[in-house]
């Protein structure tokens, strides 16, 4: 067994953390409450290539190893939620489909700008009557002639309606299958296609650094060449990208409850009650210790997890179980970590009430943790 | 053009150090980075030879994990390095410009020699100094901006109270780098990759001929910075202020 990362991922956690501390730290509190989507700061993460991170050279990728990948998330959400989504999504649910599934133009046509952080793609799948119940779906997909003519609305799509935006994968409906159930295909739209519209979403309580959108599709015509591989693969697309995904959000998870806790043992250190640190109080003391025990669990669970994907092996009830207890972990993390900021901690100028809100998303996005629940309990079979 | 940048791998001076025995700390838990000066210095040299082409190569005079840093440099751009290694944490400014002296003569001169304008760790700002002076070649520290022409470089320096001073040198030269220079860039995951290829020479401090038994400065012990205790407000008229002020002088802190 061997638990040392090679010496590229600690040199890529500890660039990764440089630039989080240098460029993201600064101004994560200021753009959290203007709840504004920084293009500047994107462009930045694309330039030291946290876009694009698994994506081979052929399409102007990183080429990094999975665990790489995570590692930079896991780096960026240390310091703020809102970017660590930005890049989660733009990397797992917005290049990977085209990556992994795309066919050889439209690869060469979309990735090496979204490798570059010079835009960025959504991936549109929850619809407003549709969330943990993706076969619910209602947005379809006819082929007229060479054109596919796309009716529907999606909902809570990230990356999908900012200035980068350079268009969305979009689940629909394109027939019925032998068993009478709905057949699915992916199709790719790009922005300024006549039909399709981006509204952004605002007052989110958590991620309001982060671009989240409404798509609306009225009579949306793309050229039928637009589908993402073959017709009627689209539910295997997206329980393939969500795999993937829960992986990036087990990491948010996992690198929010690692900031928390900093931020937590650091203020207990530092103040003072009753003539001592509050560190020294047994019941601080030992919260500090369970945080410490939980987060050491869920990075050994989540690297697991990629290992396993790395080497090509299922790692689907690993993702699902990361996934799980990586944001769980962060709940139950930062919950102590206000907590052991007493008043200060319901404070903004307090870094501490921003993770606090911004962990809750991660129980709930990429399947609920009802929905993981769900996954595991199958896989050990229930 | 051939650039050397001499960089030194040091504590992060936001770590907790925790001494261990008399001369040393212990540094398994410490975060080590490369001296934040140095950086400067790696960042001009990489962004001339972009431009005028050539070599920027890094010598680091340190123990095994300085390689660390070292990759870090090279995931910056430079293109190769010679890492000196050492087993102890202290190494004096005599012996670490002789060092540094030593391979770059072995290497073949360079046209152009970078250093921090001082470590953070140690912060004894004369290794540069000790360098310039044995190889004969002129040397400028704390230089915030910097322009080549032909063999000529010319430095500005801030001086104090906002004054700038402007100097011209003749190539080679020795450029103490500080705050101002540049923005040194963050490195890209490809280059980071690409880092872990090229060449690390490594040398023994024996091999270059320097004896550590000749150090002229060896540590003692090593002692954390007592405490500042609180400031004592004395009260009452100037007359009784001065009285009571060289009392204390006198009787209490014994200073006079
Ligand atoms: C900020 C943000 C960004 C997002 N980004 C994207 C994106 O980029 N692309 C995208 O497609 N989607 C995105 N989503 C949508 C997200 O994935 C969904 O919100 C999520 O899947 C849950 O769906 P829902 O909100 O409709 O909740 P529902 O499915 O309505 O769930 C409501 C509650 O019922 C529970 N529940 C539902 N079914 C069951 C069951 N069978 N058994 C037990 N409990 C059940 C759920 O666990 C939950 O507690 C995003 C959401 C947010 C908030």
């Amino acid at each position: 067994m061997d638990f040392d990362l090679t010496k590229e991922q600690e040199m890529i956690r500890k660039e990764v953390r440089n630039f989080a501390q240098k460029e993201i730290a600064p101004i994560a509190g200021e753009l959290d409450e203007k709840e504004e989507f920084s293009e500047k700061l994107t462009r930045k993460m694309g330039e030291i290539g946290l876009f694009g991170m698994f994506v081979s050279e052929d399409y102007e990728g990183q080429a990094m190893d999975y665990i790489s990948y995570i590692i930079a998330v896991e780096e960026i959400a240390r310091v703020d939620g809102s970017q660590a989504a930005t890049i989660a999504a733009g990397n797992s649910l917005g290049i990977g489909p085209i990556f992994y599934f795309g066919t050889e133009e439209q690869k060469q046509k979309y990735l090496p700008k979204l490798c570059a952080g010079e835009g960025l793609w959504g991936f549109g799948l929850t619809e407003p009557t549709a969330g943990s119940d993706a076969g619910g779906s209602k947005t379809t997909a006819v082929l007229e002639g060479d054109e596919w003519v796309i009716n529907g609305s999606k909902i809570f799509i990230t990356n999908a309606a900012c200035d980068l935006t350079m268009g969305v994968t979009v689940q629909a409906i394109t027939g019925t299958r032998d068993n009478g159930k709905p057949e699915y295909s992916c199709i790719l739209v790009e922005k300024g296609t006549p039909g399709f519209k981006a509204v952004p979403m605002h007052k989110k309580m958590m991620w309001r650094a982060s671009n989240t959108a409404e798509l609306y599709f009225d009579n949306v015509r793309v050229p039928k060449e637009n589908i993402l591989g073959k017709k009627g693969d689209g539910f295997h697309q997206m329980l393939q990208t969500l795999d993937g995904g829960r992986l990036s959000i087990g990491a948010m998870g996992l690198g929010g409850a690692q900031g928390g806790f900093d931020l937590a043992l650091k203020y207990a250190k530092e103040r003072e009650q009753f003539g001592q640190p509050i560190s020294k109080f047994q019941a601080i003391a030992f919260k500090l210790a369970d945080c410490a025990m939980e987060i050491e669990c869920a990075r050994n669970l989540l690297y697991k997890a990629c290992w396993l994907k790395s080497n090509h092996r299922s790692f689907e009830k690993e993702a699902a179980m990361g996934k799980l207890y990586c944001s769980e972990v962060m709940s139950r993390v930062v919950d102590h970590a206000v907590q052991i900021h007493g008043g200060y901690g319901l404070m903004k100028e307090y870094n501490v009430e921003r993770f606090y809100r911004d962990q809750k998303l991660l129980e709930i996005g990429e399947g609920t943790s009802e929905v993981q629940r769900i996954v595991i309990s199958r896989f050990i079979g229930c | 053009m051939k650039i050397c940048v001499c960089v030194k791998h040091v504590p992060d001076t936001a770590a907790t150090i925790k001494l261990a025995g008399d001369t040393a700390f212990d540094d398994a838990d410490v975060k080590f980075i490369s001296n934040p000066y140095d950086e400067f210095g790696i960042e001009e040299a990489v962004s001339i030879v972009e431009k005028e082409g050539g070599e920027v190569v890094i010598v680091t005079i340190g123990k095994e994990a300085a390689t660390s840093t070292i990759r870090s440099a090279m995931a910056m751009g430079a293109h190769r390095a010679i890492h000196v290694k050492t087993d102890g944490q202290f190494l004096d400014s005599t012996l670490t410009a002789r060092a540094l002296k030593a391979v770059m003569e072995e290497d073949g001169l360079p046209d152009l020699i970078f250093t921090g304008k001082g470590s953070v760790d140690t912060e004894s700002f004369q290794t540069q100094y000790r360098l310039a002076k044995s190889l004969g070649l002129p040397i400028v520290n704390e230089v915030s901006t910097l322009t080549l022409e032909g063999q000529k470089a010319i430095a500005q320096r801030e001086i104090g109270g906002g004054e700038k001073q402007v100097l011209e040198l003749g190539l080679p030269c020795v450029i103490g780098a500080t705050k101002g220079l540049n923005e040194p860039r963050y490195p890209k995951f490809p280059d980071i990759m690409k880092a872990k290829k090229k060449e690390i020479k490594e040398m023994a401090l024996s091999e270059l001929g320097i004896n550590e038994a000749d150090a002229k400065v060896t540590m003692e012990k090593m002692e954390a910075v007592p405490e500042r205790s609180g400031a004592k407000m004395i009260e009452g008229s100037v007359d009784d202020q001065v009285t009571e002020l060289v009392r204390i002088l006198k009787e209490e802190e014994k200073v006079i």
